[in-house]
């Protein structure tokens, strides 16, 4: 069942190496604990300064060939439906059962449109920073360095917990597996994401409904 | 590829946008951020201040306190009381070398600064105890070629340098004591250079030479670009 086309995953692969690139060096520059073990300012920084311009970079090279697939996969992560609402419900609660799911269930819409919003604010308060540093004129105008440090404290839980159903939970981690060649398991993606194969199979859906759809033949 | 672009979401009459209001939220607030982050913080930081004291070392030690420790050349330097010298050499009449308790018995004088980093952070009224430069001339007498004085830490290569007219400014000293303790070693202990009409570059931590010369000699910032005279406001780039 191919779950990610090459563009989503290229996309995706782009934004974790980047961001854990300057995550890494970002706290080395940030934690004076990390700052006595490795030494050599200059070079995180540059190194941090880099990655974000190989994102944007990467970003700029991927979009035009594909903005057609770009926008479909934006505007599936942008609607909740009623299923999605519900639940976003029952993440929190755990009460009854879950809610069935599209190709991407609530919760990676709402970190997909979170991380997206943190990559503009750190690009953003990040060039502050860097003005700031170069020319004092820019200094005091801005919280810019209190903005990134505050970005970095909401995406890392984020990232954190990301990783730990990707990689660790047992039940969430066969989804590395989409990510990484592009397709999942048939039964996998029956219990996950069940409108999404309803629609693949052509089954008529559930609308509205908290109850799972019948099993297929 | 045409398997991908079917979502599966059908419940179409009763959308609701919740990415974009997601995405737009988080511009949002980190536009509001930028344009009052500080004055909130300020709020806010005396609440902060008063329960502080029962947050343990280990936890203050993950948050931010304002500061942020630089290092050129890890692991900071350590402090031995016994084996501490500290040494003015270079053109003066009377070189000296001074064991730890005799720049501890030296005058000391108290004064409260703000302390501003060249990456655009500051920390504001920093109290420190220390002593004034003349102090030391008093004792070493620099010769009448002197003019510039160059501070040279533990932590090899860093050094900084001032004119000797610039080491009697007002509030210019040596520091031994940060907000009423022994200055801590990610602070320079036991002796730092403090220079609050300067961005902190120029405050060379882990102290342990003077050397008096005559001609300038860029420190190790200065040597990457930083201008020499690092007034606050007035320096690396600011016209």
């Amino acid at each position: 069942m191919t779950r990610f086309s090459a563009f989503e995953r290229a996309l995706h692969w782009l934004l974790a190496l980047t961001f854990l690139t300057m995550a890494a060096t970002g706290l080395i520059l940030y934690l004076p604990s990390l700052a006595e073990v490795a030494a050599n300012r200059g070079m995180w920084k540059s190194i941090h300064l880099g990655a974000a311009i190989a994102f944007w970079a990467g970003l700029i090279a991927l979009l035009p060939g594909n903005g057609r697939q770009f926008r479909a996969s934006a505007r599936e992560i942008d609607r909740f439906d009623g299923d999605d609402r519900r639940w976003l419900q029952w993440a929190v609660t755990r009460r009854g059962d879950e809610p069935v799911q599209g190709r991407f269930n609530a919760g990676q819409k709402l970190n997909t449109a979170i991380v997206s919003g943190l990559m503009v604010v750190f690009t953003v308060s990040g060039t502050l920073m860097y003005l700031q540093e170069t020319d004092a004129a820019f200094r005091g105008r801005t919280s810019a360095i209190l903005v990134h440090d505050l970005a970095t404290w909401v995406a890392l839980p984020l990232v954190a917990g990301h990783l730990w159903l990707a990689l660790v939970n047992p039940s969430t981690r066969h989804s590395m597996r989409g990510i990484l060649l592009g397709s999942v398991r048939r039964d996998w993606a029956r219990r996950h994401h069940g409108k999404w194969m309803d629609a693949v199979e052509g089954q008529p859906v559930s609308t509205g409904s908290a109850e799972p759809p019948s099993p297929s033949p | 590829m045409a398997s991908v672009s079917v979502a599966g979401d059908t419940d179409h009459v009763n959308d609701q946008r919740m990415g974009r209001a997601a995405f737009l939220t988080v511009l949002g607030l980190g536009t509001v951020g930028l344009a009052f982050g500080e004055r909130i913080t300020r709020g806010l930081s005396a609440p902060i201040g008063a329960v502080g004291d029962v947050i343990p070392n280990a936890v203050k030690a993950l948050v931010p306190t304002g500061w942020r420790i630089y290092a050129v050349n890890p692991p900071w330097p350590t402090f031995h009381p016994a084996t501490y010298r500290l040494q003015v050499t270079g053109m003066v009449a009377r070189p000296l070398t001074l064991e730890w308790t005799e720049v501890g018995g030296l005058p000391a004088v108290d004064e409260t600064a703000d302390f501003h980093c060249v990456t655009g952070w500051t920390v504001g009224g920093v109290h420190w105890r220390g002593i004034r430069l003349q102090t030391l001339w008093d004792m070493a007498h620099p010769l009448p070629e002197a003019r510039y004085v160059n501070f040279i830490s533990m932590e090899h290569p860093y050094v900084d340098t001032l004119s000797l007219k610039q080491t009697t400014m007002p509030q210019v000293m040596l520091a031994h004591t940060m907000d009423g303790a022994p200055l801590p070693r990610e602070h320079g202990a036991p002796l730092r250079l403090v220079v609050p009409e300067m961005y902190g570059y120029k405050g060379v931590k882990w102290l342990h030479r003077i050397e008096l010369v005559d001609r300038l000699e860029p420190g190790y910032w200065e040597q990457r670009g930083y201008d020499v005279d690092a007034w606050v406001g007035r320096s690396n780039g600011y016209f």
